[in-house]
């Protein structure tokens, strides 16, 4: 598998991101698989920051740490990233003093790496741009060295810029120049030249966020309630941008609290509504998901997750939010937590928690990750039909011979009949309060253990419900992982490069997290006899919660928690050490 | 209450009696909740609101213990989350009258900041906020509109602190409709119910309520002798916010009830809502699969 490994460094505030966005949809336009991810501190001008873009002819889902080709926009960044740029790459920038960078510049030296380098600012001047311009003609030198027709930038800029002649003109000189000025050369690794390009169905490049918002519309939701944080904060905002065409409700609410509150009234008449945060701003809804679990009413919370306690690393990534999704809110009931691990089963997984919320009247937490929730990749048209609204409500022919003792009956499977208010002149008290089974409250010991255990059965029902985890890689593996989130896009990766050194990896993956399906478990522990846990915190929480239900230890943890997200590099390390080949 | 009125209610005491319950109350004997709820009933029924046309939100506390009290759906929330619950109701299916209910720990103490945002979004939901003056649940703590100097359960002192001027501080809001009753004056207080029933925007509507146990301070009497009806202040316009504000600061004297403000030009969130603006059919109506293709 050959992979193009660019990393385009500089101060936040100085168009990093646009240079990266320029480039992956150059790529995409090529045809190529692309991954992508920012890492960024949370401030709005300066700090260093690089945006991570892996190019390959096949599907790859995670990124390496390291870079073949670095752009770079400040020295800055430059000196923070540059030890990132392997033996014999492409360091590319367009700084005037090179007095700055005579460290680095005798680094590369010793590296073998080739500088091009041009005064970018005098440059996109000399083309009428501007200085922030000067972007434009690093993406120019960028795609000269990675010797590319020019025709596929221009294409991507001119729809990039749709609309905006001047613009558009202004950066197709910028861009020429900077291609024109790299001199042949220099023209790089030829890594682009080995990829054979598919032509395949068009692909569109997508977040982790903007995949689920997308989900939220295509089932059905009609409403968002939302206090900005990050990671989750674009969600509100791709759905606003969207809502003069969805006609959907989009408010901003003046907290968490008012969020999750809202969504479960407008779930509780009978639309689709949900929220997103991260965990600080989950910890404030969890009264409120305690208050779904005894009011048996459907409730959807997406957590996009960052690493913690307190504010922690807003901006960087983590799975440490596990335990707080399985755990969090007082009292005991049923619950679903499940987890996406990219832009395409994010898709999907939203119209699942839905359903499932919906069909056991509970609450579904959705896991997310800042590199889930940020990171692009470029995916095939969604299958829009893939995935049918289930709402679990009575039917029209039910409702006629509804009794109010039927909203809580103590059923077998838990799950008692829901209707809406106005639907029937059969009303029924949703109460907070430990109540009889048509809600009206009771404290009488007798009845509020029936009330107790009829939604505690509710977990069983699930369980028999929830779809397996999923296998990835080979049989008789030499090492076998178990994980969830975007562990998943490391391990798929990673299988495959193990695979052409002839070593045998498998993953078992979990989308469904909580409740955990132990039995599916046991059978890969039974069935692989080197399993290791991945996951992304320090306790290792799923681990954990694996451990205590199948009573059987992992043989190793590979555990990350340093808000990066795994990189291929952390797998084949470990898999070096604790295969058993 | 007139006689046209009375014949009205007594045509439709069906509906009426539709909303009574058969259960045991558990509110204490002279408490104040009686009146409101009955002076609610009275209202629905003579502004022809069915069990079907309503959904209650109960906060929690001596209110909220009202939650399966009054026959019709109900939802039983959270402390101090009410208001946000009952505006996501209400914005999912605007058909659907929407009452919500809570004391003055949740309204002054709990959750202000739901207040705040209900009364800047005008959502179309009615909020009774009883005021008693004090935490009766929990047994007689103080609250933010417990007066000065008064002794509670907890503050064996007295509380050395100011009330919040509630009336003052949620016309400080720009609010659509301000009203306040008295749990003793049941009559006018279906009156108000009506005028709120038939607001269209964020109504907010405070009730002086007894508390016979634990708020000795302000007794029926007290009360009684202090309530005056907003219609017989001299020259008052209940669209000019400045002299609804002037006329909220005696908490003490005479204490005036019934509509104090209203700006009816001021449209309900649904409608305020660009992109909801021209909408025919309610959220709960609109959940179906949606083609996402166009913003790929």
């Amino acid at each position: 598998m050959t992979r193009l490994r660019i990393k385009i460094v500089g101060q936040s505030g100085m168009g990093l991101l646009s240079v990266g966005e320029m480039l992956i949809d150059a790529f995409n336009e090529l045809g190529l698989f692309v991954v992508c991810d920012r890492e960024y501190p949370s401030l709005i001008k300066g700090g260093y920051s690089c945006f991570t873009i892996n190019v390959s002819d096949e599907r790859i889902f995670s990124l390496s740490e390291f870079a073949d080709v670095m752009v770079a926009i400040d020295n800055v960044s430059l000196n923070q990233y540059f030890d990132f740029l392997v033996k014999d790459g492409v360091l590319i920038h367009g700084m005037e003093k090179a007095i700055s960078i005579k460290q680095i510049s005798e680094k590369a030296i010793g590296k073998n790496i080739k500088v091009i380098n041009i005064n970018a600012r005098e440059t996109s001047k000399a083309s009428g741009g501007s200085v922030l311009m000067q972007n434009t003609v690093l993406v120019g030198m960028a795609w000269k060295v990675l010797g590319i027709d020019i025709g596929v930038i221009e294409t991507a800029l001119k729809k990039r810029f749709e609309g905006k002649i001047n613009i558009i003109e202004t950066n197709l000189r910028c861009v020429k120049a900077g291609y024109d000025s790299v001199v042949s050369e220099n023209l790089a690794t030829g890594l682009v030249k080995k990829m054979s390009v598919k032509k395949s169905e068009k692909k569109f490049l997508i977040d982790g966020n903007k995949a689920i918002a997308l989900g939220a519309i295509n089932c059905g939701v009609r409403a968002y309630f939302s206090y900005p944080m990050s990671p989750s904060s674009t969600i509100l905002s791709y759905l606003a941008e969207m809502s003069g065409k969805t006609d959907m409700i989009i408010k901003q609410a003046e907290d968490e609290i008012t969020a999750a509150q809202m969504a479960l009234g407008a779930m509780h008449m009978g639309t689709r509504a949900f929220a997103a945060t991260s965990g600080g701003g989950y910890d404030l809804m969890t009264e409120t998901v305690s208050l779904a679990g005894m009011l048996e009413n459907p409730l959807v919370i997406v957590v996009g997750q960052r690493p913690g306690p307190a504010t922690g690393l807003p901006t960087w990534t983590m799975q440490g939010d596990l335990n707080l999704a399985v755990f969090s809110s007082h009292g005991e009931f049923p619950r679903i937590v499940l987890a996406v691990s990219d832009p395409i089963d994010a898709f999907y997984l939203i119209q699942h928690a839905f359903n499932f919320a919906e069909k056991f009247q509970i609450p579904v937490i959705v896991l997310s990750e800042k590199t889930i929730c940020e990171g692009k990749i470029n995916v095939l048209p969604y299958d829009e039909n893939a995935v049918d609204i289930e709402r679990g409500l009575v039917s029209e022919e039910e409702l006629k011979d509804i009794k109010r003792e039927d909203r809580y009956a103590l059923t077998e499977t838990g799950v008692s009949k829901r209707w809406l208010s106005g639907d029937s002149e059969v009303y029924y008290f949703a109460n907070g309060d430990e109540h009889f089974v048509d809600g009206s409250l009771t404290e009488e010991a007798d009845e509020v253990e029936k009330m107790y255990e009829k939604r505690m059965r509710k977990i069983e029902t699930i369980k028999k419900t929830l779809p397996k985890p999923e296998i990835f890689g080979e049989k008789n593996a030499d090492i076998s992982f178990v994980g969830w989130g975007s562990s998943k896009n490391v391990m798929i990766d990673t299988i495959a490069i193990c695979l052409e050194k002839g070593v045998k990896v498998n993953y078992l993956h979990y989308s469904f997290v909580w409740p955990i399906d132990g039995k599916s478990l046991k059978d890969f522990f039974s069935k692989n006899k080197n399993v290791h846990l991945i996951e992304e915190n320090y306790l290792g929480q799923f681990g954990n919660l694996a451990e205590a239900e199948i009573q059987e230890k992992f043989a190793g943890r590979l555990l990350k928690f340093n808000g990066r997200p795994f990189f291929v590099e952390d797998l084949i390390d470990y898999i070096d050490k604790n295969s058993k080949k | 209450m007139s006689e046209n009125v009375l014949k009205k209610l007594a045509g439709n005491v069906k509906d009426y009696m539709k909303f009574e319950t058969e259960k045991p109350i558990t509110w204490c004997t002279g408490c104040g909740n009686f009146g409101i709820q009955n002076a609610l009933k009275r209202a629905l029924a003579l502004e022809g609101i069915v069990q079907k046309d309503v959904l209650f939100c109960f906060d929690v506390g001596c209110s909220g213990n009202g939650a399966d009290k009054i026959e019709g759906y109900t939802l039983h929330g959270l402390h101090g989350r009410v208001i946000s619950l009952a505006a996501g109701a209400a914005l999912a299916n605007s058909d659907i009258k929407v009452i919500s209910f809570g004391g003055d720990g949740a309204t002054f103490s709990e959750g202000p900041g739901h207040l705040i945002h209900a009364v800047r979004s005008n959502y179309p939901v009615i909020f009774v906020h009883h005021n008693n003056e004090n935490f009766g649940l929990t047994t007689g703590q103080p609250s933010a509109s417990t007066r000065k100097g008064v002794r509670m359960n907890a503050a064996p002192d007295g509380v050395f602190l100011e009330p919040i001027n509630t009336m003052d501080f949620v016309l400080s809001l720009k609010p659509s409709f301000v009203a306040r009753g008295f749990s003793g004056d049941i009559d006018y207080l279906t009156e108000i119910f009506r005028k709120a029933l038939r607001h269209d925007g964020f109504a907010y509507l405070e009730v002086l309520q007894t508390c016979p146990t634990y708020n000795r301070d302000t007794p029926e009497h007290w009360y009684a002798e202090r309530i005056k009806h907003i219609e017989d202040a001299k020259n008052y316009d209940s669209s000019d916010i400045w002299q609804a504000r002037k006329l909220m600061q005696d908490i003490e004297n005479e204490i005036y009830t019934g509509v104090i403000f209203e700006d009816k030009s001021k449209v309900n969130f649904l409608r305020a809502i660009p992109n909801r603006k021209n909408a025919k059919t309610v959220l709960k109506d609109e959940v179906k699969k949606y083609s996402i293709s166009e913003f790929l």
